[in-house]
């Protein structure tokens, strides 16, 4: 079983996945507040944007971000190794309409659950992202 | 003791301070300003108080004599600690061949203080160790170290400006402070009924001085006293017999929206049984401590930004933290997208209902105009150097943040002069039905339950 010693590592699978799903510009590590974004996409074609959430172990705490992030992105998504996924609560993303992620052994990404569109996106902190992220690229 | 007034004491941390403190002290019942800041900057801090404690505004001071500074500790890796290496820092000097050179030594202000006071800081400073709880067993020693103490506090700004030709001329009239703290140190977890018997020592000696004000003792100790039974049985005995007309308890550690039912407890219970016999503060208190002046709590202080809570070893080396945005409604502060999260399901849309529903504070009402996005202003981060990897508050972000937050204080306190338990409780429970079922915010209110059930019962 591939192990992830650092929540680094995941980034480049996580990232490779949402370009294979349209989202096209990335950034990694978007500082929102006190936080930072682990992936910030942007999709130009849907025009929707995507953030992720890395993490190792800490579920929770990646919940609670993921949370904020809803302000700035269309979509909200932890990602995680596989075998941290079993312990995930699903019912509670669900009902806020986070999305998540498996990272597989080999490296391979798969949607466990889909996200919502959020409900609490703000143009103010979502189009001063995107513009950002095309001023970067 | 049934309920008192509560008062507000604003501790003052640094002089880059003194903007918040012009503004917004007359929303205050005093100033107290630790003696190793007046040490460090003598004629700033006396001419601050001739400002705002003198004859035209009369406001109570307090000077925090810092002795504990002196004493032994426990460390953050639970080291017993007796070298004084708290009250060390990194300095630099020139050696012989020009060259600087970096070396450890004690910050010039606890070497003043100890100057001034004598013994025996003088020989733990020379020594480099802490004074032991056996040092005040020496009833001779102890009662002049007491006077010192107690005769700094009283005189140390008047010689301040009688030395100083500018303010010479009003040294004569050089306020005094409201009361004299007996001195103190931190009840040493690894020796606490040593020390206990010092602290207790100290304050009897104090008061035996009969000074021309009253005597506060502090209370200084890890929150883990307030469930040591026979030690906190001893204390409610014993202080009152020290005559001492007060007592500033300092839990290191108590968080009072982290800390659990039973250490609350065990705090409410200690201030009803000491407010029978003595002015009861916290001194580093937030919105619980004053709501605990129904049940005898006389006072708090705290600093202006964040400083409701302070442990007693200082924190070092980390960089400067976001001073968050003190929600009114729940008494704590939080991130400004853990609120901007709410919005939507709270149907704040409009600066109106930001006003209505989360604060209309001159701050608010001036930062939040044209739309609720204004809020972000809070929060606002840049890079404070070119060369900075993260982003960091801007430093007006941080000042509307404090602003913000004493507006806010100084609402509550007059709110609390007059609202009854009842009426805290009904607040508690108003706020945890609005803002308990948010999703970013629900993971950190446990603790208004806690306090409803503390207040009521």
């Amino acid at each position: 079983m591939a192990s992830f010693e650092r929540e680094s590592l995941l980034y480049p699978l996580v990232a490779d996945y949402k370009r294979q799903k349209s989202f096209q510009l990335q950034a990694p590590e978007m500082q929102f507040y006190e936080y930072r974004i682990d992936l910030f996409g942007f999709s130009p074609t849907l025009n929707l944007s995507v953030s992720v959430e890395l993490k190792l172990n800490n579920w929770r705490r990646a919940v609670e971000q993921a949370l904020l992030y809803q302000l700035c992105s269309d979509y909200s998504f932890i990602a995680l190794p596989e075998p941290i996924v079993k312990r995930v609560n699903l019912d509670l993303l669900s009902s806020h309409g986070i999305g998540l992620i498996a990272v597989g052994a080999a490296g391979l990404c798969r949607e466990v659950l889909g996200a919502a569109q959020s409900k609490v996106v703000r143009a103010f902190y979502r189009d001063a992202y995107i513009d950002l992220l095309q001023r970067r690229q | 003791m049934s309920a008192v007034e509560p008062h507000v004491i604003l501790r003052m941390g640094s002089h880059a301070e003194k903007d918040y403190f012009s503004k917004t002290i007359h929303l205050f019942d005093g100033i107290i300003l630790g003696a190793n800041l007046v040490e460090a900057t003598p004629g700033a801090s006396a001419s601050l108080l001739v400002r705002f404690a003198g004859q035209k505004t009369k406001l109570p001071y307090y000077l925090d004599p810092m002795t504990y500074a002196f004493g032994s500790y426990v460390d953050g890796t639970n080291r017993h600690r007796s070298d004084l290496d708290w009250i060390k820092s990194e300095q630099t000097r020139k050696t012989k061949s020009g060259t600087k050179e970096k070396y450890r030594d004690f910050k010039r202000s606890y070497r003043g203080l100890a100057d001034r006071i004598g013994e025996p800081l003088k020989s733990a400073i020379a020594k480099g160790r802490a004074i032991p709880p056996e040092a005040f067993n020496d009833a001779v020693l102890t009662e002049s170290f007491c006077k010192a103490v107690v005769d700094y506090q009283l005189n140390r700004i008047q010689e301040i400006l009688g030395e100083d030709t500018e303010f010479k001329e009003y040294a004569a009239e050089a306020p005094r402070p409201a009361v004299v703290f007996a001195p103190y140190f931190y009840i040493d977890p690894t020796n606490p009924v040593a020390w206990t018997t010092a602290v207790l020592n100290l304050a009897s000696a104090s008061t035996a001085l009969s000074p021309e004000r009253p005597v506060h003792a502090a209370l200084c100790a890890d929150m883990e006293l307030l469930t040591n039974q026979s030690l906190i049985q001893r204390l409610v005995t014993e202080l009152p017999k020290t005559q001492a007309k007060g007592v500033w308890l300092w839990f290191s550690g108590l968080l009072e929206e982290q800390a659990d039912g039973p250490h609350l407890a065990a705090l409410k219970s200690l201030v009803q049984r000491l407010s029978a016999s003595m002015q009861v503060y916290n001194m580093h208190g937030g919105y619980l401590s004053l709501a605990l002046s129904k049940y005898g709590m006389h006072g708090i202080s705290h600093g202006v930004g964040y400083g409701e809570q302070k442990g007693v070893l200082p924190v070092i080396g980390q960089s400067t933290p976001t001073v968050r945005y003190y929600l009114p409604s729940v008494y704590k502060r939080f991130g400004v997208p853990q609120i901007a999260r709410c919005f939507k399901e709270l149907g704040i849309e409009t600066p109106q209902d930001f006003h209505d529903k989360i604060c209309d504070c001159v701050i608010c009402k001036g930062i939040v105009t044209t739309s609720i996005d204004d809020f972000d202003a809070f929060g606002e981060m840049h890079k404070s150097t070119p060369s900075s990897r993260r982003f960091a508050q801007t430093p007006s972000a941080a000042k509307r943040c404090r602003f913000h937050f004493l507006l806010n204080r100084a609402k509550e306190l007059k709110w609390m002069k007059t609202a009854t338990v009842a009426d805290v409780v009904g607040q508690l429970q108003e706020a945890r039905g609005t803002w308990g079922p948010q999703p970013s915010m629900q993971s950190e209110l446990g603790y208004l339950g806690v306090w409803e059930s503390l207040l009521a019962s």
